[in-house]
């Protein structure tokens, strides 16, 4: 049962990344977009995020309840050391979550759209940072789980506020950027395409490179994920695989194949994910002294049991009216062409 | 401020400031797919003007409750860590049903708010019952969980540690159904009375009659019917704390002495240090009927209980009078409404009909708040009652008090924020042209 458990997790975790990372990158684009274009982006995430994203930002909670339900423990050591980012990326959700809606829900659209754009555009680029920093810190092996005999900067700053948290930080904003611009190259017109393909490049370069940044960083402050990660075959196999995959992926978008490119992008985030993962699971936390198991320190037995059942119940009722929704509103733009 | 009272005060605004969205969330789609059923049905355009003006109501409240819930589930842990490290793998049964209910809730309003005109019709208006039933799913849900903290069962506890843990147990504690009934009346209550007010002063200020009157009508009808059962709710509760938490119900009604007979103290000053309370109505024997349904019951008094193990008195005693007070207020408005409903249709002409209703709008949710300050502080100063202390859950990490300020910033600003929207919607509501 407690894989049925830890495959709900991944999968819900998988899906928060990919979808609401693609919707914090089009905040992204947004920001970092001429002023016509961005009035286009605004109009184009309406349309293409608007039915969907609220459901997109549920997965969070979806991984936040598995964890604090099966994995009470890890869950404290997150939620103890990682407090101020954490309150800081909420934060964030707050402000984007609200902005979004006020600024397609006003009912009257004046000067005041320039404040939700804004608090928009920045929210959208702040929030992916600090969960990229969080996802950074579990890596870092900064973090100290320590005593009173510790001063509150070991405790609780220095485990996330260090430069390859912050490196992680803006390579995973940079991913969720990618995935943003080929979802909105699939619903851009020819005048707008242009635009999107040229930010797709971009985001690929910055996300090699800020990954390659933040390997050899880590490879010589010797982090104990990355030695690990060097070292792994698994790591070096999927690394390559992806590596691979990247010329399905700009074929699809030369040859405006809408959803493999969608396909093709999804798949290399989860490449990421897999290299990082792979080889350190079930020890996913490093911190200063040692690492943290997973699978150590779980829920009991009947817990775990009964919220497996509980996620594959919940799973068949939402994941087809999910699908559903997806699919149907996806069909009505191919029909309103 | 120390930290523990810092994170209890940030508990409390940032639940104090979810619950109304959560709320109104939860039951205004009811009155959406109310008007939208009442457009099917007459194809008067009134009807199809209110439902499209409150979607985009239900749409702003339905995110900011939203995203105010997602950090409410991160806060638990972030200002609880030991509570949530033995109490998640207990009370995980209704998070992870809600989680999986509030999903639902969220495809279901994708459907809809973006359905128009594009899925078939009766299909478009289930998938509006759809949110307003899983929005109520989630809120029982959630309660759940409170309940078990008041009523905390499906485990052994033994010198410290957490055994034998039941989850389906724990999620159907004795408190859940008194509670979750409680609290979905008075959502309906207070949200009914809150919309019906803000329509009973445009209909006060002459504008757009039509659409108004529907929007009363439809609001208060759902906010009456729940008023006027919440005083049997009410009823149900009482009794069962009395037997689950007397403690509670002493600092309820400001009860010192263990007596046989009590009496009902009504309003008063408590004085904690003296232990009398001034300037109180004292009902004889009332108290010991309310709560054990006999007048000669023996009902213990707080000096009876450990001097650590007493809530605060005054807070909580005034939050019950506050509470107890509105609800007999809007009761008091729900009969007037039924009565010239069936009777006096034209009392409908009169302004002190409408200003009536407008001054009572925001009594439903004081008296929600005012509930949940009773059931909350009347728990202290355990988190898990009878089991865990709420001081020796509370985080590790100093200087909450810095979070507590940024909370209240954040939502103080968007509960400003919202005010204006809705403002701003009931504006564009009577300039938008109607044919009857």
């Amino acid at each position: 049962m407690i894989y049925i458990v830890l495959f709900f997790l991944v999968f819900s975790v998988l899906l928060y990344v990919l979808l609401a990372g693609a919707d914090f990158g089009a905040g992204v684009l947004e920001l970092f977009s001429s002023k016509e274009n961005q009035a286009v982006t605004k109009k184009t995430l309406y349309r293409v995020m608007g039915p969907v994203w609220e459901a997109n930002h549920i997965w969070i909670i979806i991984s936040i309840v598995i964890l604090w339900v099966a994995f009470p423990l890890f869950y404290n050591v997150l939620v103890v050391s990682l407090h101020i980012p954490i309150t800081l990326m909420l934060l964030g959700i707050t402000l984007r979550g609200v902005a979004f809606v006020f600024r397609h829900y006003d009912a009257f659209i004046d000067r005041s759209q320039i404040v939700y754009d804004w608090m928009f555009r920045i929210s959208s680029l702040v929030t992916p940072i600090f969960i990229g920093m969080i996802f950074g810190a579990l890596l870092s092996g900064k973090i100290i789980i320590g005593n009173n005999q510790n001063t509150f900067f070991e405790l609780y700053i220095s485990g996330w506020f260090n430069l390859f948290s912050i490196l992680i930080g803006i390579f995973f904003t940079s991913l969720c950027t990618f995935l943003a611009a080929i979802l909105l190259i699939g619903e851009s017109d020819a005048t707008t395409r242009k635009v999107y393909v040229k930010k797709a490049r971009i985001a690929t370069v910055s996300v090699v490179l800020l990954g390659f940044i933040s390997l050899s960083y880590g490879y010589f402050t010797n982090n104990t994920f990355i030695g690990i990660f060097v070292e792994s075959k698994w790591a070096l196999a999927i690394v390559i695989l992806s590596g691979i995959l990247l010329f399905p992926l700009w074929w699809s978008i030369k040859n405006q194949r809408r959803i493999y490119s969608r396909f093709f992008a999804g798949v290399q985030v989860i490449c990421i994910l897999a290299a990082a993962f792979i080889p350190i699971f079930p020890e996913l936390i490093f911190t200063k002294t040692s690492s943290i198991n997973l699978l150590e320190n779980i829920a009991p037995n009947s817990t775990i049991r009964v919220l497996g059942i509980t996620l594959i119940i919940g799973g068949t009722i939402i994941l087809p009216g999910l699908f559903h929704l997806l699919k149907s509103f996806k069909m009505i733009k191919i029909l309103e062409r | 401020m120390d930290n523990l009272d810092a994170a209890r005060l940030q508990m409390a605004f940032t639940l104090i400031f979810h619950i109304v969205f959560a709320c109104v969330g939860m039951v205004m789609p009811f009155f959406m797919i109310t008007s939208h059923y009442k457009w099917i049905k007459t194809r008067k355009k009134v009807y199809l003007t209110l439902t499209k003006s409150w979607q985009k109501g239900v749409a702003i409240f339905f995110v900011t409750g939203a995203v105010s819930g997602t950090a409410l589930s991160f806060e638990l842990g972030l200002l609880w860590p030991e509570f949530m490290k033995h109490a998640g793998p207990i009370i995980g049964m209704p998070f992870s049903l809600e989680g999986a209910a509030f999903f639902v809730e969220a495809i279901a309003l994708g459907f809809y708010l973006y359905g128009w005109n594009k899925i078939p019709e009766k299909f478009h208006w289930i998938t509006g019952v759809i949110v307003g039933v899983s929005g109520v799913a989630s809120g029982i849900l959630v309660v759940a969980a409170n309940g078990w903290m008041n009523a905390p069962s499906g485990f052994d506890y033994v010198d410290g540690v957490f055994s034998n843990i039941d989850p389906v147990k724990a999620m159907l504690n004795k408190a859940w159904f008194t509670q979750a009934l409680h609290m979905t009346l008075a959502a309906f209550a207070s949200t009914g009375f809150a919309v019906a007010g803000i329509h009973a002063y445009q209909i006060l200020k002459g504008r757009q009659m039509d659409v108004h009157q529907a929007a009363f009508k439809i609001a208060i009808t759902f906010g009456a019917i729940a008023a006027l059962l919440q005083p049997l709710s009410g009823d149900l509760s009482a009794k069962d704390i009395a037997k689950r938490q007397p403690a509670k119900l002493a600092a309820m009604e400001a009860h010192y002495e263990t007596e046989k007979g009590a009496p009902l103290y009504i309003g008063g000053i408590v004085d904690n240090e003296t232990q009398e309370v001034k300037y109180k109505i004292a009902i004889p024997k009332a108290l010991s009927f309310l709560a054990f349904g006999n007048f000669d019951a023996e009902v213990k008094g707080l000096n009876d209980f450990p001097k650590d193990e007493r809530p605060n008195v005054a807070i909580v005693h005034y939050a019950f009078q506050i509470m107890v007070s509105l609800g007999g207020a809007m009761a008091t408005a729900a009969l007037i409404f039924f009565f010239t409903y069936f009777k006096k249709q034209s009392w409908w002409q009169k302004n002190w009909f409408w200003w009536l209703f407008v001054l009572i709008a925001p009594a439903g949710f004081m008296a929600l708040e005012a509930g949940w300050i009773v059931t909350e502080v009347g728990r202290q100063p355990w988190i898990i009652h009878g089991i865990m202390r709420t001081k020796d859950a509370v985080t590790p990490v100093p200087g909450i008090v810095v979070s507590f300020y940024m909370y209240v910033v954040l939502y103080l600003t968007l509960t400003i924020a919202v005010a204006w929207l809705m403002n701003r919607q009931i504006k564009a509501l009577n300039q938008s042209q109607l044919i009857a």
